[in-house]
C-alpha cells in the first residue's frame, strides 16, 4: 500500500508538470495544442544530444531543451496559431500534422531506435520496500518546484494577472490595455519551456523514441477533460488522480489495463460532467 | 526516406554486380531494426560471395528487400509484394514472430521457397506436421521456441535451482506471440523438471514504459527471481531494473541483449541481466568460418549492428544452402523438389577439433529424444551435453556491470560466470 502510495505521489508529480503547459494553452488560448507531446519529445532528445552525445554538462542539456520549448512554442504561436486566427478546428490539425513531421524530423536526426537516458541524478533508494531512483524523486521536487512557481507567477505579477484576465474573457481585457497577442505569445512560450522541461524528466524516466509524444498528450488532454478548463490546483489535483490510477490498475489489476481506467475515466467525465470536474476556473 | 534511401541502396549495389541476373531473392523483415538488418546483411554477403563464384545454375542472383516495419500488416503487404511485384524466386525473412504468422498463409497461396532466420514460434512447426503439403516451402533455422525453453530448463535446474538455491519465479511477460509461446512453455516446465515455482505471470503492453509499479508487484510475489520475457523494447525494462536497483536477478530473453548494441540502448543501465540466446550469441567464442563471415561484415558495414546477430548467420550459412538446394532441385520452381534438397543441407562448423555449429534440418519422422516430438523443416539442435550432434538450441548470455558479456551456459561454451547484480543480495 505505502508502494502505490510513493509511486503514486512521484508518477503524479511528472505527470502535472507534462500536463500544465498543455492546460496554460487550452486555458488562455482556447486551442488543443495537439503538438504538445512533439515538445517533450525535443526537448528529451535535445537533452540527450546536449548531454550524452556532446558530453557537455547535463545542467546545460536542461538549459538548452527548455530555450528550445520557448522557440517552439513562440514559432508555432506566431507562424501557425495566429495565422490562422481563431480558426480553433485548423489550428488543432495543423499542430497534429506538426507534431507527425517533428516525429519524422527525429528520426531521420536520430533513427527510430529507443534509447535510454542516462538518469539526471544517478542512484536509488528503498522506502517501504519501494525502489525510488533520485532521477524521478528530483523530477518530482522539481515539478512541484515549478508548478508552484508557476501559481505565484500568475498570482502576483503583472503579466500573470494578465494572463488571467485573457482566459477569462479576452475582449474584456483588451479593453482594459492588455494586449492579448502579447499574453499569448509569453504563454506559448512558457507552455513549450513546461513541456521541453517535461520531456526530459519523462524520458529520463522512461526512454527516448519517436513516438514517445502520444502518451504525454493523451495524459496531457485527460487532465484538461476531467479537470476542466483549468487552474493549476485543478491541474495538480487531476494529474494525482490519473497517476493514482495507473499505479493501482498495475499494482493490483493487471498491466495491460494501466491506461484503460484512465480513459474510462475520461468518457464517464464526458458523459457525466461535461465541464470537467473542477469546471471553468480561472487561472 | 532512410528505409527507401537503404532499399534503393541494396536493390542498386546488388544489381550493378549482377546484370542479366535471373535468380531473385527477396528479403523480407524490418530495415529499421538490428534484427532485421542482421538477416539483410548475412543474405547480402552470402549472395556477393555466391556471385563471385559464378552465381548459381549459371546465374547471378539479385536481392531485394521489402520493409515489414515489424508489422504484421504491413509484413502481408511486403510479402505479397515480394510476389506479385518482384517475383521473386525465394524468400529469406527476418522477421519477428508476430510478422512471420501474419504473412505465412501468403507463402501458402504463392508457395515460394521461404527460409525464416529470426522466428522461433513453435506453431509454426506445428503446422509443418499437421500441413507438411503446404508448408513445403518453409524451413526455419533457428531452434524452435520449445527447444529454446528446454534447455533454458536445464539452465533453471543446473544453476538457478543447484546453484543459486532458488525456488521461485515471477514471470514478467510482454503480451505478443512471443511472449505467451515461452511463457506457456517455461510455466509448464519450470517447477515439474526444475523444481522452481511459478508464483505469478505478470503479462504488460509491449508500449509500457514505467516499470516501477510491474517491479513492486514482481517484489511482492515473494519469489526468489525474475524472469523477463521480452523481444519488443527490451532496453526499456532492463534499463529501468537497473535503475531502480529491483532487489532480485532478473533472467529470461532479453532481445535487446542479443546484439553488442545494448550497453549503449541502455545508456550503460544494462549490466547483471542475463538472457538466453539462441546461437551464435554476443560473447560466443566463434569458429574460423562464422569468424571469417564476421570479418567479412565488419569490413563492410560501419553502422549497428556492428555485429550481426545470430540470424545473421543464419541468413549467410542459410541462403548459401537455399541456392545449393535449388541447384539440385533443378531450380525453386519445383518446390517439394527444393524442399527434398533443402533437407539433405548439413554444414558443420568445429572449433578445436570439436562440433561447434551445424546447419542441418530435422528429418520429417525424426524424433528428437529429450522432447520426445518431431521439428520437420526446423534446424537440427542438440539438448543435451556433450553436444555432439549439434549445436545447443541456445546458451545464457551473462551481460556485467563493466558492459562486458559472456556465455555461462551451457559449460562446453562458457566464457564466464553466472553472477548476480551488484545491488541483489544472495
Amino acid at each position: 500500500m505505502l508502494q502505490i502510495l510513493i509511486q503514486g505521489l512521484l508518477l503524479s508529480g511528472l505527470y502535472a508538470l507534462i500536463a500544465m503547459g498543455f492546460t496554460l494553452i487550452f486555458s488562455i488560448g482556447r486551442v488543443l495544442n495537439l503538438a504538445y507531446g512533439a515538445y517533450l519529445m525535443v526537448g528529451g532528445y535535445m537533452y540527450f544530444w546536449v548531454s550524452q552525445t556532446l558530453g557537455m554538462p547535463k545542467l546545460m542539456g536542461v538549459a538548452v531543451a527548455a530555450l528550445l520549448g520557448v522557440l517552439m512554442g513562440v514559432l508555432k504561436y506566431r507562424l501557425i496559431v495566429k495565422t490562422l486566427k481563431g480558426d480553433h478546428v485548423a489550428v488543432e490539425i495543423s499542430t497534429l500534422i506538426l507534431a507527425v513531421v517533428i516525429q519524422a524530423g527525429i528520426v531521420l536526426v536520430f533513427g527510430d531506435s529507443s534509447k535510454i537516458l542516462l538518469p539526471i541524478v544517478p542512484g536509488v533508494i528503498n522506502v517501504a520496500g519501494a525502489s525510488v531512483t533520485y532521477n524521478i524523486l528530483i523530477a518530482t521536487l522539481i515539478s512541484w518546484a515549478i508548478l508552484l512557481g508557476l501559481y505565484a507567477f500568475v498570482r502576483l505579477t503583472h503579466t500573470g494577472r494578465a494572463m488571467q484576465a485573457v482566459s477569462m474573457d479576452a475582449k474584456g481585457a483588451a479593453i482594459s490595455g492588455i494586449d492579448p497577442d502579447r499574453i499569448n505569445l509569453i504563454t506559448w512560450g512558457i507552455s513549450g519551456a513546461l513541456g521541453a522541461l517535461g520531456g526530459v524528466f519523462f524520458a529520463s524516466y522512461t526512454q527516448l523514441s519517436p513516438s514517445m509524444w502520444v502518451a504525454p498528450l493523451i495524459i496531457s488532454v485527460a487532465v484538461v477533460i476531467v479537470g476542466g478548463i483549468g487552474s493549476i490546483i485543478g491541474t495538480l489535483v487531476v494529474a494525482h488522480i490519473v497517476g493514482f490510477l495507473e499505479v493501482i490498475v498495475v499494482a493490483t489489476l493487471a498491466p495491460e489495463l494501466r491506461g484503460v481506467f484512465t480513459m474510462l475515466l475520461i468518457i464517464g467525465v464526458l458523459v457525466t460532467r461535461p465541464q470537467g470536474l473542477f469546471g471553468r476556473e480561472e487561472l | 526516406m532512410i528505409k527507401t534511401a537503404l532499399l534503393s541502396g541494396t536493390c542498386i549495389a546488388l544489381m550493378a554486380s549482377a546484370a542479366g541476373a535471373e535468380i531473385k531473392v527477396g528479403f523480407i523483415g524490418s530495415l529499421s531494426s538490428d534484427t532485421g538488418l542482421s538477416t539483410l546483411r548475412g543474405a547480402e554477403i552470402a549472395v556477393e560471395e555466391l556471385n563471385a563464384n559464378g552465381g548459381v545454375m549459371g546465374e547471378q542472383i539479385t536481392l531485394v528487400s521489402a520493409d515489414t516495419g515489424q508489422d504484421p500488416t504491413e509484413g502481408i503487404r511486403a510479402y505479397e509484394y515480394l510476389a506479385e511485384t518482384e517475383e521473386v524466386d525465394f524468400i529469406i525473412s527476418g522477421s519477428i514472430d508476430d510478422v512471420s504468422l501474419g504473412w505465412l498463409p501468403r507463402m501458402q497461396e504463392y508457395r515460394i521457397p521461404t527460409l525464416d532466420t529470426w522466428t522461433s514460434y513453435i506453431g509454426i512447426i506445428d503446422m509443418v506436421v499437421e500441413d507438411p503439403d503446404s508448408m513445403a516451402p518453409y524451413f526455419m533455422n533457428i531452434a524452435s521456441d520449445e527447444a529454446l525453453a528446454t534447455l533454458y530448463i536445464n539452465f533453471g535446474a543446473d544453476v538457478l535451482k543447484e546453484k543459486m538455491g532458488w525456488d521461485s519465479v515471477v514471470i514478467l511477460a510482454e503480451d505478443t506471440a512471443f511472449g505467451e509461446a515461452i511463457t506457456g512453455l517455461v510455466t509448464e516446465a519450470l517447477a515439474p523438471v526444475a523444481g522452481i515455482e511459478v508464483k505469478e505471470i505478470i503479462t504488460y503492453d509491449v508500449a509500457t514504459v514505467d516499470f516501477a509499479p510491474i517491479f513492486s508487484r514482481a517484489q511482492d510475489t515473494g519469489a526468489d527471481f525474475i524472469y523477463q520475457v521480452s523481444s519488443v523494447n527490451s532496453q526499456v525494462v532492463s534499463s529501468q531494473y537497473v535503475k531502480l536497483q529491483v532487489p532480485m536477478a532478473m533472467t529470461g530473453v532479453n532481445v535487446a541483449a542479443l546484439g553488442m548494441e545494448y550497453w549503449e540502448d541502455t545508456g550503460g543501465a544494462g549490466g547483471g541481466i542475463s538472457t538466453l540466446s539462441p546461437v551464435p550469441s554476443v560473447g560466443f567464442r566463434l569458429d574460423p568460418a562464422s569468424q571469417e563471415f564476421v570479418d567479412t561484415y565488419q569490413a563492410k558495414y560501419d553502422s549497428r549492428p556492428l555485429l550481426p546477430h545470430f540470424n545473421g548467420f543464419n541468413a549467410y550459412h542459410g541462403l548459401k544452402q537455399a541456392m545449393a538446394a535449388a541447384e539440385e532441385a533443378g531450380g525453386f520452381d519445383n518446390v517439394e523438389g527444393w524442399a527434398e534438397a533443402m533437407k539433405k543441407q548439413d554444414l558443420v562448423l568445429e572449433l578445436d577439433g570439436q562440433l561447434w555449429l551445424r546447419y542441418a534440418f530435422w528429418g520429417d519422422d525424426e524424433v528428437e529424444p529429450v522432447t520426445g516430438r518431431t521439428y520437420p523443416h526446423n534446424i537440427r539442435f542438440d539438448l543435451s551435453e556433450p553436444f555432439d550432434d549439434a549445436a545447443p538450441s541456445m546458451v545464457v548470455v551473462q551481460w556485467y556491470e563493466d558492459g562486458t558479456a559472456a556465455v555461462v551456459y551451457p559449460e562446453k561454451y562458457a566464457t564466464g560466470e553466472f553472477t548476480l547484480p551488484s545491488w541483489v543480495k544472495q
